[in-house]
């Protein structure tokens, strides 16, 4: 070999290498991501919000909300909410409860913020957004007691601080107010198929927000009335709804109302079986919808054709007839018109109710006496879902009578709205009993391994919270009640 | 050769290596080296034949080469060398990869026959290092044990990592199931990295190889977004790593600290196992090997249980305050009535008639729902050479039905490997290394999904003989028979549970890979002190998995005696489901070595290299939909789906060049020197922080030679010391840079809402938080050690002591949800680890019959600390795990300690109760429990050898470290387990007990009771960390050579028969009475401790046969 051979090799070996270097820069420029998008839209994100609570209401909610409130009660044929029934639930069950309300929807809410901020043209949203943002926490709350407020959704806050339960009712009211200040029913810009609630309805929405911060303010009841009268009386001549507040879901995989969807993946498992502390008392006031929440059971050979509940916690013994929840509440797992069940945001059932309370209370003018607006909340309740006989059930019933006596009509105004919320509503059911005591009939469950007659008033905070926030405050009790449950 | 222009070739060299980068590159002074123009009077030609010590049969390969020059050849199938012309005074070197290297003066002779020493683990050998450089082991400033094919397959393992166990100080092997499907994960020296990947990289025959863990029957879409693995539901499909055939293997070197490995750059962080493969030899003549193993199995562990009551449960106390039972025929508890033994009714009630059988423990009703495994694993290779080539063909197949009823379980591997050289003219020389591997297998689920066998099988009361249900053509077992309604029925007894027979008929979860791995390599040497190669290779596999689950609803038979509901129906929606995983890895490099004697005394040798390399990911994973299944039972076909299809699909790619060099001085073979430097631009890190540079050094001082005259050369044959200090770099995932937005899913656990919401588009924010100003993260290691040779090479001791610190550790934490997102990228955390690591081996008996005994041991003690994770206001994150039982980072404590809710203990240790349940309070907060690291691993060993007879056998012990159970928690809730019967079942004080009373102080407990079914049925998972520590009888092994005299009339080359065991028993302490601590639901993934109910691990034994032609 020459040593131009050499020579020729090694220019050939540095040749290779500066084209190597000359095409690194956009040799490595390969690092933007193709699987995930990198902006978003409000009329993209408000369905995620509004999807991400109705999951939370219709799933983890309204079993524990239904079983508490003793619509419902777990099958003996079947385990998967023994522990609830026990009482005995441990903090890893609430961590998807948690993550919808924070993860899935608040985050998706302060994006939208962000996204309207200073942009008048789209205040309908920035309204909106404020309402749900309301709802989300007043559900955190009520569920967990003090939760991240002040510092929830905060860039660059990683392990944000609680904030007390006070402080976050204050900051509910405010920002319905806020969103009704801003709600124009006029305006030009509003969403549309992207609203799954009221479909861009502003109206439907400032009655929402009147509903709902009534509903806020009541629940301050018993722990700071003064501040509830006031807040209350800002609502005086108030639009309110008048038609329920909720999502369509539909037979789509994936669309199912989230109770039923649950069921399926279950593998059909017909866990939630009817409590007798429920179908007595309708059974005992003769009410017709009864045959609506729930099956009969019929067996032909034992001349049985009736509603059936049993006692709630009973799964131990051994029994095998009892009634089934219906297609209505979603919670029919062999049925697939539970698929369509909606899941209610706030009835006007509900509406009716709170005014009706409110009036009685004496904190509220609505132009209408307490005792019509209870009676519009029957009916509202019957219309619903189509029942008939809602005159005959106003004049017959024992438990639709209007009594004398702030408390006495408080009461029948609660278990009425306890009625209207069967298998529907249940958790805020379950947080008017731990507010008012309401219905004073329920029974502590026979599987209770808590002892004491004591019942939740409370649901866990998550495992994940208590692994992954060092500024988590501690585990509470699950009979601790929270700041606004005083009433014995 | 011509008169080389020395000087100016090299200059030419230099002006490249200064271009690149090298700072410390000695000034070349004046060297001499004019030795190849010296006159020498004498010259010779030389030959002889080379021996192997430990059988007398001839070697082939063995490279001889005359010191001090560059003329070398190497010994043909025969063992024979010749030299035409060499100086008389001459040394002559013979190396081989597993044998001592031996120098041999020629002192004027013409035949010189050579045998040489097998000495595992000396210090002379030839090891195989970075970048397949062959150093002599004597120079390396760092520990690099190797194991040689022999060694490697004693035990027979499927697995060549599995082999590795107890065989190599500082290697952390877990073989999970010990199945051909398990996988095993390999880590060095602790792990380092919070969130990344701890294993060591695996490199074979010069070229980093795939080693990932797609966990099957995971969350694929959160798995892949967010690095998080779910091990609640898995099928373990096994570790790429496993791939190879451990026959086509001939050494594995361990390259345990980053020293050793920093020239393979960033992924080499955590260690490396350098794998080289069997080749032909020159001068070979054509040998065909064919090797037959044989291997049945058994399951090692199954928990203890209770034998004392049956079915159902306690529903209420009697007047006496004891426990009123009812037997509940559906039940999956066992929390029910005594055993009496008595005959009595059962199960369902089928056209009139139900099944009697005593009420008594069937005690081993669990384990004999195994059966024996069966493997047959044959390879046929075929080495040999041409004039200037030279081949290794081998074709192998492993093929297996577990432990698992039926023939559902299979596991198949085909492995073809092709390697081969040729000498293309003087200069040039071509090589190529190709393995294609095909897998296909049928796998069983674990965990807790409607589909896990060994979920269902632990859910049996105690007085149900699940083993005897396995005819499902039995009414009374079996499912879709029809009713009078001529409706489908199931008779079998559970309602709860399903028939684990029925799910090993119905369900499968199928795997198929295809994988070609390659290396493709010319080295050209235009001049005898300088050679330049080019390699590239390729890992390029197709890894499918089909998910396919029957729909059916099945009620239940029995209508009469009203134990049975009808909605007690057994229904499931059916699903399909493929999983499809398309990696390609490719990587370039281009090295240049020039090598020269400076002077009579220093040697130095210098490369600089260039690598490139490229990883793209393409994952998809589409199901029929996911709420509503199947439209037409036994129809697995995306076209069946009822409702839209779920789809998901991950595109990544990443890439990374890098600049190398090593530097490397010897000083009369006494005194080493290594200097390596890289720098690597990634394209997974921001513009101004994706270059990075990092240095290594290592000194390596062979202090025996000075000597060699004193009495001490008697005892002392050889004995180093060596010293080295590292940095490595490492770089991101891919698009961990920014925050994105993603399709909303919103997960119940149970149901799923997804977009288009009933046609509605939606976009939500994605969980993780990205980082724009990601640098990258760095590892610095040192260590010392010795390596010693004593009593003329019957002994030989190791020790290395090291520390390792990684920091600004690429990690993606956990956060509070109450941020909004569920995870973020940080830069942070310094975790160190620091140890020692002991080796020794020993010939203590060697008789001139041929009897020989050795003994080895290792013992490796790794300190694991997070040390400060940097993140201001945070001590601790979360690495994962289960969401009740996290394993964490927390600062001041080791890497992967759990973290979970326990019971409430007082400071005096006592448990305190609930005052009017009398069960124990939960702690208000989660609380630290060990880690999963162990204190310290070891292993003891024995060969006994002679004449043809070889014993092997092999313990090793994992002290320490802790794992969490959920077989024991699912044992535990189901009243099955040893314990919930320790006091009985009636209700009873908790021992060791106080409670706090109206004044708020705590008082003994010495009447408040509690009922043991509500306790058992719902424990805090903190109950279920348990101690991991175990001894294993790892390998044992007999073989017998067949003498060469008895088969010089055959056409036999070499016959060997053995038999063998490995994973065969295991000894665990008390408080696990549950499972084999090593089984993992992750696989090889870095969450480890996890017994997510994952299927027990077996003990594999059997024989085989090995014949050469």
């Amino acid at each position: 070999m020459t040593t131009l051979n050499i020579k020729n090799k090694c220019i050939l070996v540095v040749a290779v290498a500066a084209i190597a270097f000359a095409g690194c820069k956009k040799y490595l420029d390969v690092n933007d991501n193709p699987n995930l998008a990198s902006s978003a839209s409000v009329e993209l994100l408000l369905p995620a919000v509004q999807a991400a609570l109705g999951h939370d209401l219709g799933n983890p909610l309204q079993i524990y909300g239904g079983i508490w409130s003793q619509y419902w009660t777990q099958s003996p044929t079947s385990s998967q909410y023994r522990s609830i029934d026990q009482y005995s639930v441990t903090t890893t069950a609430f961590d998807r409860t948690w993550r919808m309300i924070y993860s899935d929807a608040l985050q998706d809410i302060q994006e939208i913020l962000n996204l309207t901020q200073g942009k008048a043209a789209s205040n309908q949203y920035t309204a909106i957004a404020l309402i749900l943002k309301a709802y989300a926490f007043q559900l955190a709350t009520d569920a967990f007691g003090d939760v991240p407020l002040t510092e929830a959704t905060k860039p660059g806050v990683t392990n944000p601080t609680y904030t007390p339960q006070q402080q976050i009712y204050d900051s509910i009211v405010a920002w319905v107010n806020t969103a009704i200040s801003l709600i124009d029913v006029d305006a030009e810009v509003t969403p549309a198929t992207d609203d799954l609630i009221a479909h861009g309805d502003m109206e439907q929405w400032l009655r929402f927000a009147n509903t709902f911060k009534l509903r806020v303010l009541l629940r301050l009841s018993e722990v700071t009335p003064q501040k509830a009268a006031a807040g209350i009386q800002t609502l005086n001549n108030a639009e309110f709804l008048t038609k329920d507040a909720q999502i369509a879901y539909s037979a789509v995989g994936g669309n199912q109302n989230p109770l039923f969807s649950e069921m399926l993946e279950l593998g059909r498992t017909q866990n939630l079986v009817a409590s007798e502390t429920s179908t007595k008392f309708m059974t005992q006031n003769r009410d017709p919808r009864a045959d609506i929440f729930y099956t009969r059971f019929v067996s032909a050979a034992r001349g049985i054709d009736s509603i059936i509940g049993i006692p709630q916690g009973s799964f131990r013994s051994n029994l095998r007839t009892f009634s089934l929840p219906s297609t209505v509440t979603g919670a029919n797992a062999r049925n697939d018109l539970s698929a369509n069940a909606p899941v209610k945001f706030m009835s006007a059932a509900e509406s009716y109710f709170l005014q009706a309370e409110a009036v009685a209370r004496g904190w509220l003018t609505t132009g209408q006496p307490a005792l019509t607006l209870f009676r519009e909340g029957i009916r509202a309740s019957f219309k619903s879902y189509n029942v008939s006989g809602v005159e005959t059930y106003i004049t017959n019933s024992p438990a639709a009578q209007w009594p004398s006596g702030t408390q006495q009509q408080i009461r029948a105004i609660i278990i009425q709205k306890w009625l209207a919320m069967n298998g529907n509503q249940g958790f805020e059911a379950w947080s008017e009993w731990r507010r008012t005591g309401y219905p004073d009939f329920f029974t502590v469950s026979r599987a209770s391994a808590l002892g004491d007659d004591r019942m939740p008033a409370r649901i866990l905070y998550p495992s994940s919270e208590v692994t992954q926030n060092l500024n988590f405050p501690g585990i509470k009790l699950i009979y601790e009640p929270v700041w606004w449950d005083v009433k014995d | 050769m011509s008169q080389i222009d020395f000087y100016a070739s090299k200059g030419t060299l230099l002006i490249y290596l200064a271009l690149t980068f090298l700072p410390f590159v000695p000034q070349t002074t004046a060297a001499n080296a004019n030795r190849f123009t010296d006159d020498h009077e004498n010259f010779l030609a030389v030959k002889g034949r080379v021996t192997s010590g430990k059988d007398q049969q001839p070697l082939q390969g063995v490279s001889v080469t005359v010191k001090g020059t560059n003329t070398g050849t190497s010994t043909d199938a025969d063992g024979n060398y010749g030299f035409n012309n060499i100086e008389s005074n001459a040394t002559l070197i013979f190396s081989s990869v597993g044998f001592a290297t031996m120098e041999v003066p020629v002192r004027s002779r013409t035949i010189i026959n050579i045998e040489l020493q097998v000495e595992a683990g000396t210090l002379i050998e030839t090891v195989i290092t970075a970048i397949a450089i062959r150093r002599d082991k004597r120079s390396l400033g760092y520990s690099a044990p190797v194991i040689r094919s022999d060694e490697l397959l004693t035990g027979r393992n499927t697995s060549s990592l599995n082999a590795l166990q107890g065989k190599v100080a500082g290697v952390n092997i877990t073989s999970t199931a010990s199945a051909p499907n398990s996988s095993s994960r390999i880590v060095l020296r602790g792990g380092s990295s919070i969130t990344g990947n701890n294993q060591a990289l695996i490199v074979i025959d010069g070229i980093p190889t795939d080693n990932s863990d797609f966990l099957g029957g995971s969350d694929v879409r959160s798995t892949q977004t967010s690095g998080r693995v779910d091990p609640r539901s898995t099928v373990n499909f096994g570790n790429r790593g496993n791939d190879i055939n451990p026959e086509d293997i001939e050494s594995i070197t361990v390259l345990k600290g980053p020293t050793a490995a920093a020239l393979y750059g960033s992924r080499a962080s955590n260690g490396a196992v350098v794998i080289t493969t069997k080749s032909g030899r020159k001068g070979q003549k054509t040998e065909v090997t064919v090797s037959s193993t044989v291997t049945f199995s058994n399951v090692l562990k199954v928990p203890d249980f209770q034998n004392d009551y049956g079915q159902g449960y306690a529903i209420g106390l009697d007047s006496a305050g004891n426990n009123e039972y009812y037997l509940d025929p559906i039940e999956n508890w066992s929390w029910g009535p005594p055993l009496t033994g008595e005959v009595q009714d059962w199960g369902q009630e089928i056209n009139g008639v139900r099944r009697q059988k005593a009420f008594e423990a069937q005690k081993n009703n669990i384990k004999r729902f195994f059966e024996l495994g069966k493997m047959i694993n044959n390879t046929v290779s075929f080495a040999g050479s041409g004039e200037k080539t030279t081949f290794y063909l081998s074709l192998s197949s492993l093929n297996s039905d577990g432990i698992m009823p039926y023939d559902k379980d299979n596991y198949n591997r085909y492995n073809v490997r092709f390697n081969g050289t040729a000498q293309l003219s003087n200069k040039f020389t071509a090589g190529i290394g190709l393995n294609y591997s095909r897998i296909n297998s049928n796998l069983v689920q674990g965990g807790q999904g409607s589909g896990s066998v060994y979920d269902n099988l632990l859910q049996t009361a105690r007085d149900i003989p699940i083993h005897l249900m396995d005819d499902l053509d039995n009414p009374y077992n079996g499912y879709g028979f029809l009713n009078e309604r001529g409706e489908p029925v199931y008779g079998f007894y559970g309602a709860y549970t399903v028939s684990p027979y029925f799910l090993l008929k119905n369900y499968k979860n199928e795997n198929d890979v295809d994988r070609i791995t390659g290396n493709f390599s010319i080295t050209y040497k235009p001049l005898e002190w300088l050679d330049i190669v080019e390699r590239i290779g390729a890992d390029v596999y197709a890894d499918r998995r089909r998910f396919k689950y029957p729909k059916f609803t099945y009620y239940p038979a029995d209508e009469v005696t009203g134990n049975y509901a009808r909605f007690n129906v057994q229904s499931e929606v059916g699903q399909y489901r493929e999983n499809n995983f398309n990696v390609s890895e490719i990587v370039h490099d281009l090295m240049v070595t020039a090598k020269a004697d400076l002077t009579s005394d220093i040697a130095a040798s210098l490369m600089v290299g260039h690598n490139l390399r490229q990883r793209t990911v393409s994952v998809s994973d589409a199901s029929t939909n996911e709420s509503f299944g199947l439209i037409v039972p036994g129809w697995y076909n995306l076209d069946n789906s009822n409702g839209p299809a779920y789809n998901f699909n991950e595109f990544s790619r990443r890439r990374l060049t890098g600049l190398y060099s090593q530097l490397t001085l010897s000083f009369r073979q006494t005194l080493f020197l290594d200097l390596t430097a890289r720098n690597d631009w990634s394209s997974t890190l921001p513009n101004d922080n994706r270059s990075f540079f990092y240095p290594s050094a290592s000194a390596s001082f062979a202090f025996s030679e000075l000597m060699k005259k004193g009495t001490i050369s008697d005892v002392l044959s050889h004995g180093k010391l060596r010293a080295s200090v590292a940095q490595v770099g490492n770089d991101a995932n891919p698009y961990l840079l920014n925050t994105y937005f993603a399709r909303p899913e919103i997960d119940g656990g149970f149901g799923t809402t997804t977009f288009p919401f009933n046609g509605v588009p939606g976009i939500t924010r994605s969980g993780r938080i990205g980082n724009p100003d990601l640098k990258p993260e760095i590892t610095t290691a040192w260590e010392v050690g010795t390596e010693l040779n004593l009593w003329n090479n019957r002994m030989y001791v190791d020790f290395s002591y090291y520390r390792n610190r990684s920091k600004d550790q690429i990690l993606t934490i956990p956060i509070s949800e109450g941020s909004g997102f569920t995870s973020m990228v940080i830069n942070g955390g310094i975790v160190e680890n620091k140890g020692i690591e002991l080796s020794v081996r020993g010939t203590p008996i060697r008789t001139s019959e041929g009897f020989s005994l050795e003994l080895y041991g290792t013992y490796t003690r790794n300190r694991n600390k997070v040390v400060d994770l940097e993140l201001e206001g945070v001590t601790q994150v979360s690495l994962g795990g289960l969401a009740d039982l996290a394993v964490v980072a927390a600062e001041g404590k080791p890497y992967g300690t759990f973290y979970g809710v326990d019971i409430l203990h007082d400071d005096q240790g006592r448990v305190i109760v609930d005052d009017a349940s009398g069960i124990p309070l939960e702690t208000p907060g989660a609380v630290y429990f060990g880690s999963y690291n162990p204190d310290y691993m070891a292993s003891w060993g024995a060969n006994v050898r002679y004449k043809g007879w070889g014993f092997n056998i092999l313990f090793d012990t994992k002290h320490g470290g802790q794992f969490v159970s959920r077989t024991k928690d699912i044992i535990d809730f189901n009243g099955t387990a040893w314990e919930t019967a320790e006091h009985g079942r009636n209700p009873y004080v908790f021992p060791n007990s106080v409670y706090t009373d109206q004044d708020n102080k705590l008082v003994t407990n010495t009447d408040i009771t509690f009922l043991p079914q509500d306790y058992f049925s719902n424990l805090p998972y903190g109950r279920n960390v348990i101690d991991a520590s175990y001894v294993k009888l790892r390998e044992v092994s007999l073989s017998y050579r067949i003498p060469k005299s008895k088969l010089k009339n055959s056409p036999f080359g070499d016959i060997t028969v053995g038999i063998f065991g490995n994973n065969l028993v295991l000894w665990t302490p008390d408080a696990n009475k549950y499972a084999d601590p090593e089984i993992n639901s992750a696989g090889a993934t870095n969450l480890q401790g996890f017994d997510f109910t994952a299927q027990p691990s077996q003990r594999n034994f059997g024989f085989n046969v090995s014949v050469s032609f």
